[in-house]
């Protein structure tokens, strides 16, 4: 594309924009509102993601012993579940260490402990880590088959809740996505039909004259990407101070949540609104020139 | 320069509106096509610069085959014609200039070339002095004069014309044939579609007359041949 016609392009999508201020604020503000619903998701789902997958490479097995192994078999088994695939550390916990444990977790309701006296209803355990998430379940089963061991227990099913949470989120927020996408796509359609119908007398006089198809388009189809990527610019500020905001709220009072931390993240949310108010801008374009301008 | 072989022109909704015509103008003709309302005039314009297509038939202009051109080259058909209609069609919001330059920027004209190549065509209509008023303070055959400017300032090989004074007086009417006859002498083809019997019996050049559809005259020194 030639400078003289990128400059006779940028003169006229600022003339049109100019043209129709309502038409084109109520775009811009439906692209940003939507594109912030859009952005809110997407932190949401990604954060969870971390949070899950998080979880997940922390989970350990507790492997718990029958009462009636001795010490020289718990050796045992402690070199037998190392020498298995995929396990990075075996720890072992007494049973006395357990319940130091377990009366520091209950701080100032540690007199529950106090009931049972001398007794210790707690059984020797190792705490297993493994070296792949995905190798947990494996893992425990395997140990499960050694002798002397009385079960074994892992956070699986937790995380696994937190990964449907998540996929459902998804879906939803893909869902909505859409749905927001259509109606920004259809609002900008409408703006740019109104330009092509302000326009339609040069387009004639253009055709006439002998503009190629693309020309008549490009003015056009940039206005509507304009309006996207401006759309896009608000709803990216919105969210950064609001992810901000959050993220400040949540580290006060939640100090170990595992957040994404501002940045990057927030530069390729950023990125993202951008790219999609830009594609939905485009796309609103298209289906107008489609429609409404014959070339 | 424009070759029409058993064109036919049939409308959707049924009207003939040319029936097997078979017209050659050559290079630097002025033909004036006459006919009552109605009579396939303004198809036969339209055909010439493909605002529509022929029925059936073959048409070539300025070398090309317009029947069978693909859709992205009808931009370069158009750059070898210059078409001007009866209600001038200028941008309001533009100057005498920029509405002349408007036909080079959408071409994607060298801007050295532009402002002489304006400047010239302004001189041939006579509106040097007024590039920067704008059409609504122009009398309708100084409009008409920009269009003129702009239909030519790309040199065209043709010139399609259709009904160009019919909005105009007598006197005006004149002043805009002297700059199409100023035209013609330098090389440029000329297709003029008009109900200006004064015109077309005074200028004594080739008349094809079109009556339902059908060439029902054409002569080389014509006249209109009935009363408009």
């Amino acid at each position: 594309m030639k400078l003289r016609t990128s400059e006779y392009f940028i003169t006229e999508v600022a003339h049109s924009l100019r043209r129709n201020t309502w038409m084109s604020l109520a775009s811009v503000g439906t692209v940003a509102v939507s594109l912030f619903v859009l952005g809110v998701f997407l932190i949401l789902v990604l954060n969870m993601n971390r949070m899950a997958s998080m979880l997940e490479s922390q989970v350990q097995i507790s492997v718990y012993l029958e009462d009636s192994v001795s010490d020289v078999d718990r050796r045992g088994l402690e070199h037998d579940i190392r020498n298995l695939q995929g396990i990075a550390h075996v720890d072992y916990v007494s049973r006395d260490e357990a319940k130091a444990r377990l009366a520091e977790r209950l701080g100032d309701q540690k007199y529950l402990l106090d009931a049972l006296g001398d007794t210790n209803p707690l059984p020797d355990s190792f705490e297993v880590t493994v070296t792949q998430p995905d190798m947990v379940e494996t893992a425990a089963k395997a140990i499960g088959e050694f002798p002397g061991i009385e079960s074994t227990r892992y956070g699986q099913d937790v995380v696994q809740h937190l990964f449907d949470i998540t996929r459902l989120m998804r879906i939803f927020g893909v869902a909505l996505m859409l749905l927001l996408a259509a109606a920004t796509v259809f609002i900008i359609a409408n703006t740019i039909r109104l330009t092509v119908y302000a326009r339609r007398k040069e387009v004639a006089i253009m055709k006439y004259v002998g503009a190629t198809d693309w020309f008549i388009r490009w003015p056009f189809l940039l206005e509507g990407i304009v309006l996207g990527f401006v759309g896009g610019i608000l709803a990216a500020l919105a969210l950064r101070s609001f992810y901000a905001a959050m993220a400040a709220k949540i580290y006060s009072t939640l100090a170990f949540f595992p957040l994404m931390p501002q940045y990057p993240f927030m530069n390729y949310v950023t990125l993202a609104l951008l790219l999609a108010g830009m594609a939905i801008g485009a796309t609103g374009s298209t289906v107008s020139l489609k429609r409404f301008l014959k070339v | 320069m424009i070759k029409m072989r058993n064109v036919s022109k049939i409308y959707p909704n049924g009207t003939i509106a040319l029936d097997h015509v078979n017209v050659h103008i050559r290079k630097g003709e002025f033909v004036f096509i006459v006919g009552a309302s109605g009579a396939g005039k303004s198809s036969f314009i339209k055909l010439l610069f493909r605002e529509e297509l022929p029925t059936s038939g073959e048409l070539v202009v300025n070398g090309q085959d317009v029947v069978h051109m693909e859709h992205d080259q009808v931009p370069y058909l158009r750059r070898g014609l210059g078409v001007i209609f009866q209600d001038y069609r200028l941008l309001p919001d533009k100057t005498v200039y920029e509405n002349v330059a408007f036909a080079m920027q959408v071409i994607e004209a060298p801007r050295r070339f532009m402002q002489r190549s304006v400047n010239t065509v302004l001189d041939i209509v006579g509106l040097r002095d007024k590039y920067r008023s704008f059409p609504s303070q122009l009398s309708g055959g100084e409009q008409q004069r920009v269009a003129i400017a702009r239909a030519i300032v790309n040199n065209p090989a043709i010139v399609i014309a259709d009904e160009p004074t019919g909005n105009l007086d007598p006197e005006t009417s004149w002043d805009i044939m002297d700059i199409f006859q100023r035209i013609n002498k330098s090389g440029t083809t000329i297709v003029m579609a008009t109900h200006d019997k004064s015109i077309v019996d005074t200028m004594q050049r080739r008349v094809i007359a079109i009556e339902n559809g059908h060439i029902v005259r054409d002569e080389a020194q014509g006249v209109y041949g009935y009363e408009a």
